[in-house]
C-alpha cells in the first residue's frame, strides 16, 4: 500500500512541472465543460428566416402569410417578388426555406379548386429542414382546416360539429423523454463524455509515455517495488479521481443546469461514470504497449481512436441503420455501452437490471488490456523502449 | 547585418521547400495523420452513413378498437417507408416494456371508438408515443404517422361526401381545399451522409494538416533544424523564405489531398456535387492557405511535438459544432457563432456546402470568400512574426 502512495506523491509531482498534465487533466476539460454550456444555452431554434412568394396578393393570401410568421420556429425574412429571388436567397444562405402562395389563391378556394402551396426546403441542414417542415406542413394544414370549417359552419353546422368533420382523426403527440424535441438535450449528454473520452485517454497515453520518452519508466517501475500493479494503479490513481470529479461536476450540470431529465438510478449513473474512465485509461495501457512505448504511434492512435467514438456508439445516428461491419465495430467503444446505460437511466428510467449487462462489457475494457501489464514490466526495464520519440 | 539578394532568397525558399517536403514523408507519424487518418476517416464516416436514411423503424401498437378500420389503418402504417409495425400488444405496459428493452422505438394507440367515432362524425384521437431520446428515430415515426392520418382523413372525408351524392373529384377538393406540397431541395431525400460528411470532410482537411504542420514544427524544433539549414556564411534565415517554402510544401500536399476528398471519395459515395469545379478550386485556395498560416503560426508557439496532436484532437468536435451545421446557428448564441468565424473551418463549411451542394456560385458565397482571405492575410502576417522570432532565437 505504501508503494501505491509513493507512485501516486510521484505522479503528482510530474502533474507539478508538466503543464501539459494539468491542462489534460483538469483545465481543458473545464473549458469544454464551459464551451458546451455556452453553445447550448439557446436551445431550440426559433425564427428560422424563410421567404414567402406571394404571387397572389389577396386578402387570404395576407392573412395567410400572417399565419405562417406567426409559426415559433420560422420567421418571414423577406418577401421576394419572384421564385428565383427566393432561390437565390437559399444559394446565399439568407433563407432556409421559400413557401409560394400561387396566382388566384383566393379565387381559387373559394371556387371550390383545389390549392397546392409549394414549399422548397434548404436540405442542406437536415436538423432545420425537420423543423420547418414539420411545423410549416402543420401551419397549411391548420388554414386548410379553417377553411373547411368555414364552408361547413356557412352550410349550417355548429363550429364544433364542423370541426370534428373536418378532422375525423387526430393525433395526440407525446414525447417521450425529450419534451421539447430540443437539440441540446439531445447532444449535451453525449459531448460531455466524448470530450472526457479524448481527455482520459491521451492523459493516460501521455503519462504512459513519457516514462518512455524520458526514460524514466525504471524509475517509475522502483518506486512501487518493482511491481508493475502497483506502479499501474499508482500513476492512474489521480486521474481516476480527477476525472471522476469532473465527470459528477458534468452531470450535476446536465441534470440541474440543462435540467435533463434524471429518471432512473442515480447510482447506476455513478458507477458508469466510474467505470468509464477506468475503461479508457485501461485502454491508455492497451495502445502504449501496441506501440512498443513510442509516445507519438501512441497518441497518434489513441487520438484515432477516441474520435470514432462519436459516430459509432450510434447515439446521433442508429446504429440499426448503419454497415452491418460498422454495427459489429461499435462494440470494441466503450462509449457505445456508456450512452447507452445514460439514455437508460437517466432519461428513460428503464428498470436497473435493463443496464446491468452494459456494466459487465465495461469490465471487459478495464480487465483485458490488464493482461498486458506484465509485457509493460518488461518493457519498463528493457532500454530499447526508452528515449523513442 | 547584410541585405540578402532576391536569388539568395529563392535559393532559401527551394532549399526549405524541398526539405520540409522530405521531412513530411520521411515521417511516418505524419504520413499517418496528413494522409492515412484522411483515408480512414472520411471513408469510415462515410461508411457509417452511407445508408443515408433510417428506414423502417421497429414500433409497438396498441389496438383497443379491433375493427376493420383500425387493421386498415395499421396496414397503411406499415406501408409507410420508415416504420414497420414489429408488435401489435394489447396494453400500453407491454409495450412500454418492449420500448425499454429496445425492441421498439415508438408506441402508437387506437381508442376504442375508433371505428365508431368516424362514422358518427366524430374526431378520433390516436395516441403517440415517440422516442425523443433518439431524435432521428422520433422524427421518422412522427412523420410518417402525420401523413398517415392526414391523408386517411382526406379518404374518410371524401367517401362521406361521396355518399351524400357529391362527385369523387368535388368531394376532394372540399375536403382538401389547400394542401401543402413540401420539397427539400439539394439533398431530396433527406440523407445523413449528405449532410453531414462535406462539413466533416472540410474539417478533417483543415484538423490533419494542422497536426501534420504543428508535429514537424515540433521535430525543428526539437531537433534544432532551423540551425543546420542556416546557408554558409549567412547569420540567419530570413523569415519570408522561411514561411513560404514550408507554406509551399503544404500546399503541394494539402491540395493532393483534397483532391483525393473531393474528387475520389466524393464519388465514390455519391455526395451531392453540384458546384462548379472553377468556384471550388478558387473557394478552398484561401482556405487552404489560411489553414496553412494557422498552422505555422500555432507551431512556432508549441515548444513539443505532441503537442500539437493533443490541441488540434480535443478541438475537432467543438469546431465541428462552432460551424453551425450540426447544432444549428439559430441555436447558439449570436456572438459565438460570429466569434467562431475566426477559424478557417467554419467560413469554408458553410461556402463549400453551398456551392458543393446547393449549386452556389462564389458570387453567392463572397462573405465567407472574403472572410477567408481576410484570415489568409492575418494567419500569414502571425506566422510571419513566429517564424522571426523562431530565426532570432536560433540566432541568439
Amino acid at each position: 500500500m505504501k508503494k501505491i502512495f509513493k507512485v501516486i506523491y510521484r505522479e503528482l509531482g510530474l502533474v507539478r512541472h508538466n503543464r501539459t498534465f494539468s491542462a489534460l487533466a483538469l483545465g481543458l476539460p473545464i473549458l469544454a465543460i464551459v464551451y458546451f454550456l455556452l453553445l447550448f444555452k439557446t436551445g431550440v431554434p426559433t425564427n428560422l428566416p424563410i421567404a414567402v412568394v406571394d404571387l397572389d396578393n389577396s386578402s387570404l393570401s395576407k392573412q395567410f402569410t400572417r399565419m405562417i410568421d406567426a409559426v415559433p420556429s420560422v420567421s418571414i425574412a423577406s418577401m421576394p417578388k419572384s421564385t428565383e429571388e427566393a432561390e437565390e436567397m437559399i444559394r446565399k444562405g439568407e433563407i432556409d426555406a421559400m413557401l409560394i402562395i400561387p396566382r388566384e389563391a383566393e379565387k381559387d378556394i373559394y371556387g371550390n379548386k383545389p390549392v397546392t402551396v409549394p414549399v422548397f426546403i434548404s436540405g442542406l441542414n437536415i436538423t432545420k429542414n425537420g423543423l420547418i417542415q414539420r411545423d410549416l406542413s402543420t401551419a397549411i394544414i391548420s388554414f386548410s382546416t379553417g377553411i373547411q370549417v368555414q364552408t361547413l359552419v356557412s352550410q349550417g353546422m355548429s363550429e364544433a360539429q364542423a370541426y370534428q368533420a373536418a378532422m375525423p382523426i387526430n393525433f395526440e403527440r407525446h414525447i417521450l423523454f425529450n419534451p421539447y424535441s430540443s437539440y441540446s438535450y439531445y447532444l449535451l449528454p453525449i459531448f460531455f463524455p466524448m470530450m472526457m473520452l479524448i481527455f482520459i485517454l491521451l492523459t493516460a497515453v501521455f503519462t504512459f509515455g513519457s516514462e518512455f520518452k524520458n526514460g524514466t519508466a525504471k524509475e517509475w517501475l522502483e518506486t512501487a517495488g518493482g511491481n508493475i500493479y502497483y506502479a499501474f494503479a499508482g500513476k492512474l490513481f489521480p486521474y481516476l479521481i480527477s476525472f471522476t470529479i469532473l465527470f459528477v461536476v458534468a452531470d450535476i450540470v446536465l441534470f440541474k443546469y440543462i435540467g435533463i431529465p434524471l429518471r432512473g438510478n442515480r447510482t447506476l449513473i455513478l458507477i458508469a461514470n466510474v467505470l468509464f474512465v477506468m475503461a479508457y485509461q485501461s485502454l491508455g495501457v492497451l495502445i502504449v504497449v501496441i506501440s512498443a512505448g513510442s509516445l507519438r504511434r501512441s497518441l497518434s492512435v489513441g487520438g484515432g481512436y477516441s474520435v470514432f467514438a462519436f459516430t459509432l456508439s450510434g447515439y446521433t445516428f442508429p446504429l440499426m441503420a448503419m454497415n452491418p461491419l460498422l454495427q459489429v465495430l461499435s462494440y470494441i467503444f466503450p462509449m457505445t455501452y456508456y450512452m447507452r446505460i445514460f439514455v437508460d437511466q437517466a432519461v428513460r428510467g428503464a428498470p436497473a437490471f435493463d443496464t446491468a449487462d452494459q456494466l459487465v462489457y465495461f469490465m471487459i475494457f478495464i480487465l483485458l488490456p490488464l493482461l498486458l501489464l506484465p509485457r509493460l514490466r518488461k518493457m519498463c526495464t528493457d532500454n530499447k523502449y526508452w528515449g523513442r520519440m | 547585418m547584410e541585405k540578402k539578394s532576391g536569388i539568395q532568397r529563392l535559393k532559401e525558399f527551394v532549399t526549405i521547400f524541398k526539405t520540409e517536403l522530405r521531412y513530411i514523408f520521411s515521417d511516418g507519424g505524419v504520413i499517418l495523420i496528413m494522409f492515412g487518418a484522411v483515408i480512414i476517416y472520411s471513408t469510415v464516416y462515410s461508411f457509417a452513413y452511407s445508408n443515408e436514411v433510417l428506414q423502417d423503424v421497429p414500433v409497438a401498437i396498441v389496438n383497443n378498437d379491433r375493427t376493420q378500420e383500425s387493421r386498415d389503418f395499421i396496414r397503411k402504417l406499415n406501408a409507410t417507408p420508415n416504420i414497420n409495425v414489429t408488435y401489435e400488444v394489447s396494453s400500453l405496459d407491454e409495450a412500454k416494456s418492449l420500448f425499454l428493452s429496445r425492441k421498439v422505438y415508438g408506441i402508437i394507440i387506437l381508442p376504442d371508438d375508433f371505428a365508431k367515432d368516424i362514422y358518427s362524425g366524430k374526431t378520433t384521437y390516436v395516441a403517440i408515443y415517440a422516442d425523443g431520446s433518439y431524435l432521428l428515430m422520433y422524427k421518422q415515426v412522427l412523420n410518417d404517422l402525420t401523413n398517415t392520418v392526414l391523408t386517411n382523413n382526406v379518404q374518410i372525408k371524401v367517401q362521406r361526401l361521396m355518399q351524400q351524392g357529391i362527385s369523387m373529384e368535388q368531394a376532394f377538393v372540399v375536403s382538401n381545399p389547400v394542401s401543402p406540397n413540401i420539397q427539400s431541395t439539394f439533398n431530396p431525400y433527406l440523407g445523413y451522409g449528405s449532410f453531414a460528411m462535406p462539413a466533416i470532410l472540410v474539417l478533417i482537411i483543415q484538423q490533419t494538416l494542422l497536426i501534420g504542420i504543428g508535429m514537424i514544427g515540433g521535430t525543428w524544433r526539437e531537433k534544432k533544424l532551423y540551425c543546420k539549414l542556416i546557408p554558409e556564411r549567412r547569420k540567419y534565415l530570413s523569415a519570408l523564405p522561411i514561411l513560404l517554402g514550408k507554406s509551399a510544401a503544404y500546399y503541394v500536399s494539402g491540395a493532393a489531398t483534397m483532391l483525393y476528398v473531393f474528387g475520389f471519395q466524393y464519388k465514390l459515395f455519391h455526395f451531392p456535387m453540384n458546384g462548379d469545379v472553377l468556384d471550388l478550386i478558387m473557394f478552398m485556395t484561401p482556405y487552404l492557405l489560411s489553414v496553412i498560416f494557422l498552422g505555422l503560426a500555432i507551431s512556432s508557439v508549441l515548444k513539443r511535438r505532441e503537442n500539437s496532436i493533443i490541441l488540434i484532437l480535443f478541438t475537432s468536435i467543438p469546431l465541428l459544432m462552432l460551424s453551425g451545421i450540426s447544432v444549428p446557428k439559430e441555436a447558439m448564441p449570436e456572438w459565438l457563432y460570429q466569434f467562431g468565424k475566426i477559424i478557417p473551418s467554419s467560413n469554408a463549411i458553410n461556402g463549400f456546402i453551398r456551392i458543393q451542394s446547393a449549386g452556389a456560385t462564389l458570387k453567392e458565397v463572397s462573405p465567407e470568400y472574403a472572410m477567408l482571405w481576410i484570415l489568409t492575410g492575418i494567419y500569414f502576417l502571425l506566422a510571419a512574426l513566429g517564424m522571426r522570432s523562431l530565426a532570432r532565437k536560433v540566432y541568439d
